[in-house]
């Protein structure tokens, strides 16, 4: 046990004597972290602002107006009311407003009447979201004045003469749409971003560990460093153990700095923290699992630089640790789920958006927690299998 | 001569490097594909849809949603799994429809669909719009049927094809569209987004990252033999810069071909497309010269490098469109090359820019090659002669 320490121990000073080991393992992941928490500061709130044109004055356009104010639509849209759509399509074209909606002179009597005037909905190519929200704004808005227009001319199409237009017209008023959307809440944490950049940079760069500790391991093959501890008393498990150990701690202290700085400064949520510590020492020993896989794999210093680089990047574009996983098609997300680091980020995904306490959280981690150990079972065991390769060198 | 002879002896080095392969070809066509498929969409909500049994007027809501421009429905068997999804973010609301929807309706009784959506997340709320806007629509035809089965009598299914045919040839309140500006302001979607800012990203990453060949060249001692043969210093610091500008310009037409044949990228007008790729391909050469000239250890240059290139990446807009980052650090990323080089992809690809349309994106971008370029200069001349 005491060998496995010294080694574990001067593998760890020898790490961090060079800067790029703290520059990736540290400083990296908490500056990509900083950049896309920023970055997103303003996609993470849907908001537009709404500019509305009110050339109409009349009774329905009050209305209209009125919904705008709704409470549920409050959050979504700030309104502006512009003088005329002149300056409504330049303040859209500028993008002051992310889209306008004109209503026109007349709408009101129009509307009631014969030839309705439409509303008229002014969007910019780059706002194409918002311009569907206020399409969609609008179109609930004229939905019952149509179904109400729909109903009387349906009914005289239907054979109802043509002397009772007025009659139908009155009954029509005060029906009311017979299915609607009824809003519920699902009760979750919304996703807030940083919660899934920061240990996603996290996990990123904790995997670049394993080329690092590839690299070092031919290092001391070229330079006779593990011949003269093979010459030692020392068994050839306890030198493993001891290089393992320092990959362990080196993961295990990277993860952890990033999920501690996130949490403290930008208030990421990685669930309960007994739970977070748990997650981060399966994605350490998944971290040894890959750096064992590689080295038993390479046959070179330079083999195992590029087997790491492969490992490091397909795992990393595969899990999602690129591109927001949420955002991608089915495939990619089926795909994250065969990779320790896609386990993890789902795992601490379901962790920010529910706020449970310990209970709640271990049963949202402990399926992630089995399929990345393993994940690490099999990659060590194809390891050992392959590592009497390395011993015999 | 002997500049090309270093320049080709440097490349047969690089070509043997598998894992600069891996980076060089590997990577940037995964990303494109990767990158190309996410960022899309941005003009749909995806909206997740359980029937529990609805029938035949909620599987024509189904369809009716699947027809909105707006909405991008993705069906679930499991309730469960829709609010999953709905927490995950994978979708921005889940309608469900009820059990006996079509009964109740044709009954004359009121259904409510529930529509998932938090209050508190404004992303779900603009969803919920979208969805209310068709629910609504169909919400119409039925009251219209119903209401015309009263009044006239006859069969309620009979009376909805009457009222789709009205409603074909009636003229309700319409939304009219119009949309003010033809010019976009960032990249198309999917592979025409992704093609050229992975083109910006790596050119970049792999020169820096190649830095390392010149470290190695360094502290092996080739270029101190070197100079004791009949060889001046200004000829090493050429040959370097042919292999570099090499290297980037491969890396360069390998995207431009691979984005082209594979996935159809448009690469706009030539003559605009052409200077923008080489004027970007020296901006490669002078960072990955700096970088050889700067980093002491080949796994500072290959490790530390391409990190510093997809900082620079992600504030210049490869990552993700500048267009939807806060004012502040759109400034910001112009710090770097690589908003420019994005900027005037955009330009030529979106709004078809040619040559004089991104002259300044061009001359600033020269600015930005040429700095580089006699930064690495004067330090490798430095370190040759030390």
């Amino acid at each position: 046990m005491g060998a496995v320490l010294v080694i574990a121990a001067k593998d760890l000073r020898q790490r961090l004597r060079d800067r790029s080991a703290i520059v990736l393992g540290f400083l990296a992941p908490l500056v990509f972290a900083t950049v896309m928490s920023f970055a997103f500061r303003g996609t993470e709130e849907f908001h537009a602002d709404l500019g509305v044109v009110d050339a109409d004055e009349g009774a329905l356009a009050a209305a209209f107006l009125d919904t705008l104010e709704d409470p549920e639509l409050a959050g979504v849209v700030s309104v502006t009311l512009l003088d005329s759509e002149t300056s409504a399509r330049e303040q859209v074209d500028a993008g002051d407003v992310a889209a306008a909606i004109v209503v026109p002179a007349g709408f009101t009597a129009a509307a009631t009447g014969g030839e309705p005037a439409p509303l008229r909905v002014l969007t910019s190519v780059d706002q194409a979201l918002s311009g569907q929200l206020t399409r969609a704004v609008a179109s609930s808005f004229v939905a019952q004045l149509n179904a109400n227009r729909l109903s009387v001319a349906s009914a005289i199409a239907a054979g109802v003469p043509h002397e009772r237009l007025a009659e139908l017209a009155g009954a029509a008023s005060t029906e009311h749409l017979p299915l609607r959307a009824d809003p519920q809440s699902v009760g979750a944490e919304p996703l807030r971003l940083i919660n899934y950049y920061g240990p996603s940079m996290a996990i990123f760069f904790v995997l670049f560990a394993i080329g690092f500790a590839a690299r070092s391991f031919f290092g001391e093959v070229r330079d006779g460093t593990l011949q003269r501890m093979s010459a030692a008393p020392i068994r050839p498990a306890e030198i493993l153990a001891g290089k393992a150990l320092s990959v362990f701690v080196y993961a295990l202290a990277s993860l952890g700095t990033v999920a501690v700085v996130t949490s403290v400064v930008f208030g990421a949520d990685w669930g309960h923290p007994l739970v977070a510590v748990m997650l981060c020492l399966a994605m350490a020993m998944a971290v040894v699992a890959l750096t064992a896989l590689v080295i038993s794999v390479a046959r070179t210093e330079r083999q195992a630089d590029t087997f790491s680089s492969v490992v490091v990047f397909a795992l990393a574009l595969l899990g999602g640790n690129f591109v927001f996983v949420a955002a991608a098609p089915d495939l990619l997300r089926t795909l994250a789920l065969g990779t320790p680091n896609g386990w993890m980020l789902r795992a601490l995904t379901d962790l920010a958006t529910t706020g449970g306490g310990f209970t709640l959280d271990l049963a949202l981690a402990a399926l992630p927690l089995a399929a990345m150990l393993g994940f690490s079972v099999v990659v060590g065991s194809i390891a050992v299998a392959m590592s009497r390769r390395v011993v015999s060198r | 001569m002997i500049v090309l002879a270093m320049a080709a002896a440097s490349l047969r080095r690089f070509a043997r490097d598998r894992a600069a392969l891996f980076f060089f070809v590997a990577l940037p066509v995964l990303l494109i594909v990767i990158l190309g498929a996410t960022v899309s969409g941005f003009d749909e909500f995806r909206v997740g849809v359980v029937d529990r049994g609805s029938g035949p007027l909620g599987r024509s809501l189904v369809a009716e949603l699947d027809r909105s421009p707006a909405i991008a429905p993705r069906r679930f068997d499991d309730i469960g799994d829709a609010r999953s999804a709905l927490r995950r973010a994978e979708v921005e609301s889940v309608v469900v429809l009820p059990v006996g929807m079509d009964a109740a309706l044709r009954d004359g009784t009121d259904v409510a669909v529930t529509v998932y959506a938090d209050r508190a997340n404004t992303d779900q709320q603009a969803a919920l719009s979208a969805v209310a806007a068709v629910v609504d629509d169909q919400a119409a035809r039925i009251q219209a049927a119903v209401f015309a089965t009263e009044q006239a009598g006859g069969s309620f299914d009979g009376n909805l094809e009457l009222v789709a045919g009205v409603a074909a040839g009636s003229t309700p309140v319409t939304i009219e569209l119009d949309v003010v500006d033809a010019e976009s302001d960032s990249l198309p979607e999917g592979f025409s987004y992704s093609a050229p800012t992975m083109l910006v990203l790596f050119v970049f990453i792999n020169a820096m990252a190649g830095g390392a060949a010149m470290i190695q060249s360094r502290t092996l001692g080739i270029y101190d033999r070197m100079l004791a043969g009949p060889v001046t210093a200004r000829a090493i610091v050429q040959g370097e810069t042919t292999t570099y500008l090499a290297l980037t310009l491969l890396q360069s037409l390998l995207i431009v071909g691979v984005g082209a044949l594979l996935f159809g990228v448009d690469w706009g007008n030539p003559i605009a497309a052409g200077p923008l790729v080489a004027l970007w391909a020296l901006v490669g050469t002078g960072a990955g010269m700096l970088s050889g000239s700067v980093f002491r250890t080949p796994e500072q240059a290959s490790s530390i490098g391409p990190a510093v290139g997809m900082v620079a990446g992600m504030l210049g807009g490869c990552m993700w469109p500048l267009a939807i980052v806060p004012s502040a650090l759109q400034t910001i990323g112009h710090v770097v090359p690589h908003a420019w080089a994005v900027d005037a992809w955009t330009t030529v690809l979106s709004r078809g820019g040619g040559l004089v349309d991104i002259a300044t994106e061009l001359a600033v971008l020269a600015a930005f090659a040429l700095g580089l370029l006699m930064l690495a200069t004067v330090r490798l001349r430095r370190g040759l002669l030390a």
